[in-house]
């Protein structure tokens, strides 16, 4: 189990680096054919209300979602810089040979505009992930956030 | 007249119809005022929709102007919208934002309310005042009317009957906004709060600057053939076809953009209720935007989200898809007009006047004919606004 957790933590510090650094092909990299993510509310997700903030729930919606923030939306955007900070609380291991975890998250961003750093939110990613030899991916990323009033639009994945 | 302590007006408004001074989105004085005549006045306000709380014991918190109030839905089918007080020392009955319960206790005296808010138990009340009697301390109960299950309250006795205060050429399209009768369910919320004045929320958010999205263009996404219509208490609706190409080459999975349209022909509605309630039907999406400033400054923005009760399960995952990536504080066609709030508050603290030029014949005349985008809409809005501030016109 030792080495599948250095794959996990190394999966996901691929993805918030990736973020950190808006890499959207990295982070695009992170997910296998498979692979879904999903942005949603503790409170929706508490209550059993399907609606996210962002749902991609196939590899081109995943694509997609790239191409939103690199292509379509890069302009209107106000940059804001994201700092992710996480921590493995759990994993275990499925019946077929699948890998849950849960990572507890926190981000930080920071607007050019001011240079003011506020939290953007804070929660929980729970993971489906494929362990392939040395190789990790996503099969879902789900980020459930705990703030359910957000302090501003969001422009990128978290 | 909104003035100050010597009796000047906190604001002269500009001569002409189409300029509106930048300083009213930056006034913090101004807010006592607006909630007085605005939000505490002669106004409707929705609240809720049935399909919220679809249970009996179900409640919702909201806020009408500063005040926190809730919305429950009784034993008796019914629904009322109370102050969240106690009518003891006025505790605040309900801290979560939703929830059910069988009945609304004060953790204070141990006060009891029933879901319809009648006062059913009090301890220790042989000790109060000789003509104590529990029916007099009801909870305090707004003024509701419904329409296709949205509850609206008003804080006055004067405001006109719901239908007649909305017009025939607001409900109507209304009533397609919310399931063409009603029976819509809740498929849930996204919540942010945007940074500026709710004037400049509700000045945006209805109103559509095509130009503004990029998402369009890229798409190819054409909005077709409609129409403006605006009232004189400031209501607006936008009405239009939507002619998504067959082919969508920017997206790998141009799915979420079908139109599957069950309900109408018509792809869009948008409509913004004075003072600052959005509804949408992009689509296939059935959106109502509750907003709540947050005093002068900040406004927060719950997008509620509905399935219909006869939609199939296709149906249901279709408008789930749709309505989680294209609107709200991350869509794919809306993000932009998040963007843009901030952006003109922060503008607005330069002297002079916003100026308001598509679609103005007349600069010193207000106008109802408007086209389909033209921003004149928004004018009548700000003269409605303009009149129960009491802010006088300045001469030619």
């Amino acid at each position: 189990m030792s080495s599948s957790i250095t794959l996990i933590e190394n999966l996901n510090r691929d993805y918030i680096c990736a973020l950190d650094s808006l890499d959207m092909s990295a982070w695009l990299a992170c997910f296998n054919l498979k692979g879904r993510y999903t942005f949603i509310s503790e409170e929706n997700e508490r209550r059993g209300f399907p609606i996210a903030f962002m749902l991609d729930d196939c590899y081109e919606r995943l694509q997609d979602r790239v191409t939103q923030v690199v292509e379509i939306q890069s302009d209107s955007t106000e940059h804001y810089q994201t700092r992710h900070f996480t921590q493995l609380v759990s994993v275990s291991e499925t019946d077929n040979g699948l890998i849950n975890a849960v990572f507890n998250y926190s981000i930080y961003y920071t607007q050019r505009d001011n240079n003011l750093t506020k939290i953007l939110c804070v929660g929980q990613y729970f993971d489906t992930i494929k362990l392939d030899g040395d190789n990790a991916s996503y099969i879902e990323r789900k980020a459930v956030t705990d703030t359910n009033v957000l302090p501003r639009y969001t422009a990128y994945p978290v | 007249m909104s003035s100050t302590p010597g009796n000047e007006p906190l604001l002269e408004w500009p001569a002409k119809y189409n300029e509106v001074p930048k300083q009213v989105f930056e006034m913090d004085e101004l807010w006592p005022k607006e909630l007085e005549t605005i939000f505490y006045g002669a106004e409707w306000h929705p609240i809720v929709h049935r399909a919220e709380i679809p249970n009996p014991g179900d409640y919702k918190a909201a806020e009408l102007g500063e005040m926190p109030i809730f919305a429950v839905h009784g034993d008796d089918g019914a629904i009322r919208v109370f102050q969240n007080t106690c009518t003891h020392r006025g505790t605040s009955l309900v801290t979560e934002s939703s929830g059910n319960k069988k009945e609304f206790e004060c953790p204070y005296h141990r006060w009891l309310f029933s879901l319809e808010g009648d006062l059913v138990g009090c301890p220790n009340s042989r000790d109060f005042t000789p003509d104590f009697d529990k029916k007099n301390f009801s909870l305090f109960q707004l003024r509701t009317e419904e329409f296709c299950g949205l509850y609206f309250v008003t804080m006055s006795d004067k405001t006109p009957p719901l239908k007649e205060y909305l017009g025939e050429s607001f409900y109507e399209p209304l009533s397609r906004v919310l399931g063409g009768d009603g029976r819509l369910k809740l498929a849930g919320y996204q919540k942010v709060m945007y940074d500026c004045n709710w004037k400049a929320y509700c000045d945006n958010d209805g109103y559509h600057a095509p130009l503004l999205h990029k998402a369009f263009a890229l798409l190819n996404w054409q909005g077709g053939k409609g129409f403006q219509r605006i009232s004189e208490n400031g209501h607006l609706t936008f009405e239009s076809e939507l002619k998504i190409p067959d082919e969508i080459t920017a997206l790998k999975d141009g799915s979420i953009l079908d139109f599957k349209g069950t309900t109408t022909s018509t792809g869009s509605i948008v409509q913004m209720q004075f003072p600052l309630t959005v509804y949408s039907k992009h689509m296939d999406m059935l959106n109502i935007r509750y907003a709540f400033p947050k005093g002068p400054k900040g406004i927060e923005v719950h997008y509620a989200y509905f399935t219909h009760e006869d939609d199939n399960d296709e149906m249901i995952r279709h408008r789930i898809r749709q309505s989680s990536n294209l609107l709200g504080p991350c869509g794919l066609i809306s993000m932009e007009d998040a963007s843009v709030f901030s952006r003109i508050d922060k503008g607005n603290k330069t002297p002079g006047n916003a100026i308001f030029q598509k679609g103005v014949q007349d600069e010193y005349a207000l106008s109802f004919e408007v086209k389909q985008n033209d921003e004149s809409g928004n004018l009548p809005r700000w003269e409605h606004y303009r009149k129960l501030m009491g802010f006088k016109r300045a001469a030619q």
